[in-house]
């Protein structure tokens, strides 16, 4: 084992890696880089402690413009919305793709095993708009109209191939003689799945379900085309809180979101890297 | 040391005409066993021995039921069990690499088969203490496996499966991931271990050094086939077949044709004039190809000189391989036969011979074997 890992891991030793700073203009050019990338966000933050009544002139610190947002109704109920979204459709998608994952990675050799798992991450790479609409014509079409439950279940389909990665990715790098041990030693198949799958999948599945919780909360094109009156999430109110005019309070909102959002992904960074130096082979 | 039931010797594990056949049906189906017979006695340590590929693995993961047989019936003493769930079957399995759940505790490793089978919590914790202390683990019962070394890994994943009573123990190769010296010393425990708990073990290994130091008998295997069932001196004084004399120890294989035979001598040559005299063991007539064979450690060099007996022969030296304890001479005998001999070094630790040195090839008649073909 460990003469696999050294072998597998001994070319990349051996490689003679020149500095970064050989080459010529590349600091500047990663500078750059990242300020490309990150500025209109750091603007964004920046301007949403603006005491000032527009967005783009300067007037002094303040958070006056946090504590409208927090007072404003329809943002509350946008938020309140988008919880419950994020929230139902995860539980449903995350418990959806352990049991695909299951079947898939550890189902043994069954027909059209290759097709389902294209199938499972194929949404992946449809463009979005093209499922949004898809499911919106699907809705009317069987008449049904159940407000927040409509964008529930549109979010729990395009949740599910976000969750069944990490998850799949897991059972994969999970050695089956555990499970075999366990059936060794007595236990059922249910005991096995309960005592020695699960809690050793359990980092992929918590993975998943952070993965979906961020996408589902994030998501605006399926939303907006399938949410009625009533069902507006955060990222849509947002949206039509433009449309109305630039102010701080936008940015105020969208500094919260992203830090929500950054902590969560954070969070599952944490979680799958610590899945990767558990002991599990 | 083998129990014994009126006389008569128990049978822990009968495999009768197992056939396992991977991928059946398909333009590539894989036999990995063919019709396999072979019975195991009750408390017995039987060693399947072989190369890797050579089905020994199959046989065990069959009788632990994570594979299913493709044909034929395997025993537990007199129930069936070939078609039983594993967690059906009263037999224990220590893997190769111990497969001890990360996310539990020694100790509840060690408990996680009683409390399958519902034992009382009382009889549970007494059992979880003396199989630990058995294999000198109670002091390390609250630690997670990652927190071990491989050696101490292999001690707890003997436990675990110890702790259910198994009325037989399979073991897969679990010595292959520890280091040399650690190896050796858990071949005598293991060896203990069976003796002090009667019960069988079956094990699976490829290195023979180790098949030839722990087990009561061995089966050799090779391409899904019991090439040899028997004690380690059998197997290896009288290996069957040109396979097991092969896979077993060093050997030097002569093919010679049968020039006579009389009442217990049979004469075989090789080129002009290498004459071998060898025991015969009948069924032979003059002008068949046999094949003999010479254990390395069996033949004698000594320096040539007058004093040689009329038994030795000459021979240059033509190779020299130093292992420390011995060392392996290649001596060319002339007609291209080539034999290697072990010779112990000095005292004074110098190598007796220097290579192109003319020596002196000693061996008895009794040392040569033939081999049925």
């Amino acid at each position: 084992m460990s003469d696999q890992e050294h072998a597998l891991s001994a070319p990349n030793k051996g490689k003679k890696v020149l500095p970064v700073g050989h080459y010529r203009g590349l600091g500047a050019w990663t500078v750059f880089f990242f300020v490309f990338l990150y500025l209109p966000i750091v603007v964004l933050v920046f301007y949403s402690f603006n005491a000032n009544r527009t967005v783009m002139s300067w007037g002094g610190f303040g958070i006056e413009w946090y504590l409208k947002a927090f007072e404003n109704d329809g943002i509350q109920k946008a938020v309140w919305n988008t919880l419950i979204v994020a929230t139902v459709s995860t539980i449903f998608s995350t418990a959806i793709a352990t049991i695909g994952a299951l079947v898939l990675a550890r189902g043994g050799n069954f027909r059209g095993k290759t097709i389902s798992l294209g199938l499972i991450t194929l949404p992946l790479m449809v463009p979005e708009i093209v499922t949004a609409v898809a499911v919106l014509i699907f809705f009317s079409a069987i008449g049904m109209n159940w407000g927040l439950g409509n964008v529930i279940i549109a979010h729990i389909t395009f949740c599910i191939p976000f969750a069944f990665m990490p998850i799949r990715a897991r059972l994969e790098g999970m050695d089956t003689s555990y499970e075999q041990a366990a059936r060794d030693l007595y236990a059922s198949e249910w005991e096995t799945f309960r005592f020695v799958t699960a809690p050793l999948l359990m980092p992929g599945i918590v993975a998943g379900a952070m993965l979906a919780f961020v996408i589902s909360m994030d998501d605006f094109i399926i939303t907006l085309m399938v949410g009625g009156a009533g069902s507006t999430t955060l990222p849509v109110y947002i949206y039509s809180m433009i449309r109305r005019g630039l102010t701080p309070e936008i940015n105020a909102v969208c500094t919260v979101l992203l830090f929500v959002s950054v902590a969560i992904v954070t969070a599952y960074w944490v979680v799958s890297k610590k899945s990767q130096t558990d002991t599990v082979h | 040391m083998i129990t014994c039931n009126g006389g008569k010797m128990t049978t822990a594990i009968d495999i009768r005409g197992v056939t396992k056949t991977y991928n059946p049906g398909s333009n590539r189906p894989v036999k990995a066993l063919d019709n396999v017979s072979l019975a195991i006695n009750d408390n017995e340590f039987f060693t399947l021995l072989g190369p890797s590929g050579c089905g020994k693995t199959t046989l065990l993961r069959l009788i632990a039921g994570f594979e299913q047989v493709s044909g034929g019936e395997i025993m537990l003493f007199d129930d069936e069990i070939e078609n039983l769930e594993p967690n059906q079957r009263p037999v224990n399995t220590v893997f190769q690499h111990y497969a001890l759940f990360p996310h539990m505790t020694v100790a509840a490793n060690v408990a996680f088969g009683l409390e399958r089978l519902k034992k009382p919590r009382s009889e549970i914790e007494a059992t979880v203490e003396r199989v630990l202390t058995l294999v000198k683990m109670k002091h390390l019962g609250d630690r997670r496996p990652n927190q071990l070394s491989g050696g101490q890994q292999q001690r707890v994943a003997l436990a675990r499966a110890l702790a259910p009573s198994p009325k037989v123990l399979l073991l897969d190769e679990p010595l292959s991931a520890l280091d040399l010296k650690l190896r050796q010393a858990m071949r005598e425990e293991l060896k203990q271990l069976q003796k002090e708990t009667g019960i069988t073990f079956v094990f699976v290994t490829h290195d023979q050094e180790e098949a030839l130091a722990m087990s009561d008998r061995i089966a050799v295997m090779s391409d899904g086939e019991v090439q040899q069932i028997g004690g380690p001196t059998d197997i290896y004084e009288h290996p069957v077949n040109r396979f097991v004399a092969d896979f077993i120890g060093d050997t030097n294989f002569l093919d010679c044709e049968i020039v006579s035979i009389r009442d217990d001598l049979v004469t075989c040559r090789i080129g002009r004039e290498n004459l071998f005299e060898v025991e015969n063991t009948g069924g032979h007539t003059v002008g068949d190809q046999v094949t003999l064979f010479l254990r390395p450690e069996k033949i004698s060099l000594s320096a040539l000189d007058t004093k040689n007996g009329p038994d030795t022969r000459p021979g240059k030296v033509a190779n020299i391989v130093y292992l420390g304890n011995q060392t392996a001479y290649t001596v060319d005998m002339g007609d291209g036969i080539e034999l290697v001999a072990q010779a112990r070094p000095r005292e004074d630790g110098k190598l007796p011979f220097a290579f192109g040195e003319q020596v002196a090839v000693g061996f008895s008649t009794r040392a040569l074997r033939m081999l049925a073909q």
